[in-house]
């Protein structure tokens, strides 16, 4: 009884370890095109959190206007890097193919 | 039965061990066949779930079917055993709670490995680093700590029984409360080495697990106030928190906890702190797991320590290995971990996190300190010396006042910068309500120049005032903005804005019943105690109230034989309540328990709730009347319901967020052109 017991389970458990029927799902490897947008809507999360916070009369307008602008800037750079890595990815696709990776 | 267990734990060391090593080649070498063995050793990952749990399916069985033929059932039952015991005969000995450990991780581990397609390379390597742990706690199952060992000789009619200490309601969750917070942190552990190691680009992997760390966080909370809540009923003792060695494992990887979920928030929102983080969570893995080595080695001598044995040679070793794999990953990919921004002022949210992580870090250490001293002092002396509690009060509260001063001044702070037109809008109420908490104590005769310990009271009272108001100013600052835009009322505007911030609104509670549970330790200094022996109707008298012995008896049932008084509790000349202390003698361990009775006063004092704690602490033989230990112990209520509160703060946190995060911009932004950045 308790060999059949044992056999049972460790047929069971291989079965499903090696038995793989079907396309697997392959995830896509991350870039840094991907990582400059994560980057981009957790920016614009700050600048949403900055003004709710002004708004809810935390910070005086001078120090708003300040924080603003540093946090406009860095999304700025951002957007830029993006526009850049995008232009980089067409312009190969067009003429080759293959996807940029940086 | 047991064969199956055993065969069992070897199955699942084995299948560990493929999805280890099948899963590092497949990230090692990545090619056409890779994904496929990937595959296969995700799916042993998942399988070992199944595995492990027959193995502590058998080991429940065998205790309730009183086998003691298993050496672990014969040591951890018996057959008059309550039923609600028998389930905790699973993490009451040294095998069974590894067993615990290794099924609580290989649950943790099966979530993390159906949700692979989150992001599946990220993904990966957690899993292959989370097995690598399950091989090291399956390895010792199987060689060093078997629960399936079989007892030699004439089998046993009746079992040893559980520790008298852990036949209390709470200890049969407390464990796994605790376990689930100490195994839990491997996941964000895996995680954090994972991306390490792949120089996985970006924050996204603390998104990926800042729920798993809430999680493990709350369940680690919950085990440490039900820990101190089970030194409190049971012990007898009076108190709460005796800084034990083994209070203190449960309680260091719980202080940097706190430290990482407070800091990761900058890597999130500014990419800073990088190094920091990694390090903090790779250290409260570590010491996690230097908290189940102090609770099973036996290193270490606490009322807590239910295990002495051999064991400890593993975890040292163990602990080597992967502070080795920590040091040579950070030394590898180091360049990968770059702030992306600097402090830019040591007024603004960023140094409050920055100070907040340093007290954790400095209080983690003070406890560290104190619970390896005698392991120290024996290297270096030849005899173990002890630290007791005026070591850890005398270096704590101080870190305790200033982390709260921190919790109540870091989320009024602005990030980045926060000017002094900015303070006084944010702190000029607040600190006028704390100061006047203050004076009132004055008032009412707190002297803090009489004593420290009045000092340290008054200071904690102001301070968790000052927490509560900051707490109560942003949801109602906030709540009033969405009030001006929805037209809903103050308090559905605030349980809007709650929802539409969960996290940072859920933090706040947790803030606010830090508060409370400081409340409840500010009583502290005002504790009393009295003994006395008494006969039938004698008196003694605590504080307001008078205890008078209505009478004394003794009980027998199968499992344990008992002597308890009936005590009348009067304040003036009305009777509030009967007690009942107690002290039993379990047969089958052959130990002796006090259960002591408390009762809160909240009728008689409200908010300025005392417990009245009576413990029977035995008998005087010439005489034959029990002796009455009574203590009084002001606002102690109060930490078990900031503990709730902190509790029900972490599961709110945890909830969606109602409103999703839109991607539009609140301001047009133009990009700059990519030649004038550097």
């Amino acid at each position: 009884m308790i060999v059949l017991v044992c056999a049972l389970v460790t047929i069971s458990v291989l079965f499903y370890i090696f038995y793989l029927p079907g396309k697997l799902h392959v995830g896509p490897e991350k870039t840094r095109l991907v990582y400059l947008r994560e980057r981009k809507e957790v920016v614009y999360e700050n600048l949403r959190d900055l003004n709710f916070e002004y708004k809810a009369g935390k910070f005086p307008d001078s120090d708003y206007q300040a924080m603003k602008s540093s946090l406009e800037e860095e999304a700025a750079a951002i957007l830029a890097e993006i526009a850049h890595l995008e232009e980089a990815t067409i312009s190969p696709l067009r003429g080759s193919g293959k996807g940029a990776r940086v | 039965m047991s064969q199956i267990g055993s065969f069992a734990l070897l199955l699942a060391l084995a299948l560990s061990a493929y999805s280890f090593l099948a899963g590092l080649f497949a990230l090692a070498r990545p090619g056409p066949g890779s994904d496929r063995l990937g595959e296969t050793a995700r799916r042993a990952g998942i399988a070992v779930f199944a595995v492990v749990f027959l193995a502590a399916l058998v080991l429940v069985i065998s205790a309730f079917q009183d086998d003691f033929s298993i050496a672990y059932i014969f040591h951890h039952s018996n057959r008059d055993l309550p039923i609600p015991y028998k389930f905790a005969v699973l993490w009451s000995g040294q095998e069974g709670s590894l067993l615990f450990w290794s099924l609580l991780l290989s649950a943790y581990g099966l979530v993390l490995r159906l949700r692979h397609k989150t992001d599946s390379r990220l993904f990966a390597h957690a899993s292959v680093i989370i097995a690598a742990v399950q091989v090291f706690f399956l390895l010792l199952l199987n060689f060093a700590a078997h629960p399936f060992a079989v007892m030699q000789g004439t089998l046993p009619a009746d079992g040893n029984g559980l520790n008298p200490l852990l036949q209390y309601p709470e200890m049969v969750i407390h464990p796994p409360m605790l376990y689930l917070g100490y195994v839990g942190f491997t996941v964000p552990f895996a995680f954090a080495l994972g991306a390490l190691a792949m120089r996985y680009p970006g924050e996204k992997w603390i998104h990926i697990t800042r729920r798993w760390t809430m999680v493990t966080w709350g369940f680690l909370t919950c085990g440490v106030f039900l820990g101190a809540h089970w030194a409190y009923s049971v012990l007898g003792w009076g108190g709460y928190w005796g800084w034990d060695p083994v209070e203190n494992a449960s309680f260091m990887p719980w202080l940097t906890g706190t430290a990482f979920l407070h800091s990761v928030m900058m890597q999130e929102k500014r990419g800073m702190l990088k190094v920091w983080n990694v390090w903090l969570i790779f250290v409260t893995f570590m010491l996690s797991i230097f908290g189940t080595f102090l609770t099973r080695s036996g290193v270490v001598s606490s009322v807590h320590a239910f295990a002495q044995s051999s064991i400890g040679d593993w975890f040292v070793g163990f602990l080597a290995i992967i502070l080795a794999t920590c040091i040579l990953f950070y030394v590898k990919n180091r360049s990968h971990l770059q702030s992306e921004h600097r402090l830019e002022s040591l007024v603004s949210r960023e140094s409050s996190f920055l100070f907040n992580n340093l007290l954790f870090v400095l209080f983690c250490f003070t406890v560290l300190w104190g619970t390896l001293f005698p392991i120290l002092s024996e290297w270096v002396q030849g005899h173990k010396i002890t630290v007791g509690p005026p070591f850890y009060n005398h270096v704590t509260i101080p870190v305790i006042l200033l982390l709260l001063l921190l919790t109540a001044v870091g989320p009024l702070l602005a990030w980045r910068n926060t000017s002094l037109e900015s303070l006084k809008r944010n702190f000029l109420w607040p600190a006028f309500g704390a100061a006047l908490v203050g004076i009132l104590m004055i008032v009412c005769g707190v002297r803090p120049w009489k004593d420290i310990s009045y000092f340290y009271a008054l200071m904690a009272a102001m301070l968790a005032t000052l927490v509560t108001l900051t707490v109560i100013s942003e949801f109602v600052r906030g709540g009033r903005v969405i009030s001006r835009h929805t037209g809903q009322g103050l308090l559905a505007s605030m349980a809007h804005l709650w929802r539409r911030n969960t996290r940072r609104y859920g933090g706040y509670i947790v803030h606010f019943g830090v508060a409370v549970v400081v409340t409840g330790i500010l009583g502290t200094p005002f504790n009393r105690e009295a003994e006395k022996e008494m006969g039938y109707g004698d008196h003694m008298t605590i504080g307001p109230y008078t205890l008078v012995c209505q009478s004394y008896t003794e009980e027998d049932n199968p499992n344990y034989s008992n002597q308890w008084a009936i005590i009348n509790v009067f304040r003036g000349s009305r009777q509030i309540t009967t007690m009942f202390p107690e002290r039993r003698f379990y047969k089958a361990s052959q130990q002796t328990q006090t259960i002591p009775q408390i009762h809160p006063t909240f009728k008689e004092d409200l908010f300025l709730v005392r417990d009245l704690y009576l413990v029977y602490e035995g008998v005087n033989p010439e005489t034959g009347r029990p002796i009455i230990k009574a203590h009084l112990n002001p606002l102690v209520m109060w930490i078990w319901i900031g503990a709730l509160v902190m509790i029900f703060g972490t599961i709110t946190a945890l909830v969606p967020n109602a409103v999703p995060a839109r991607v539009t911009a609140p301001a047009r932004i133009e990009p700059e052109p990519v030649a004038a950045r550097t």
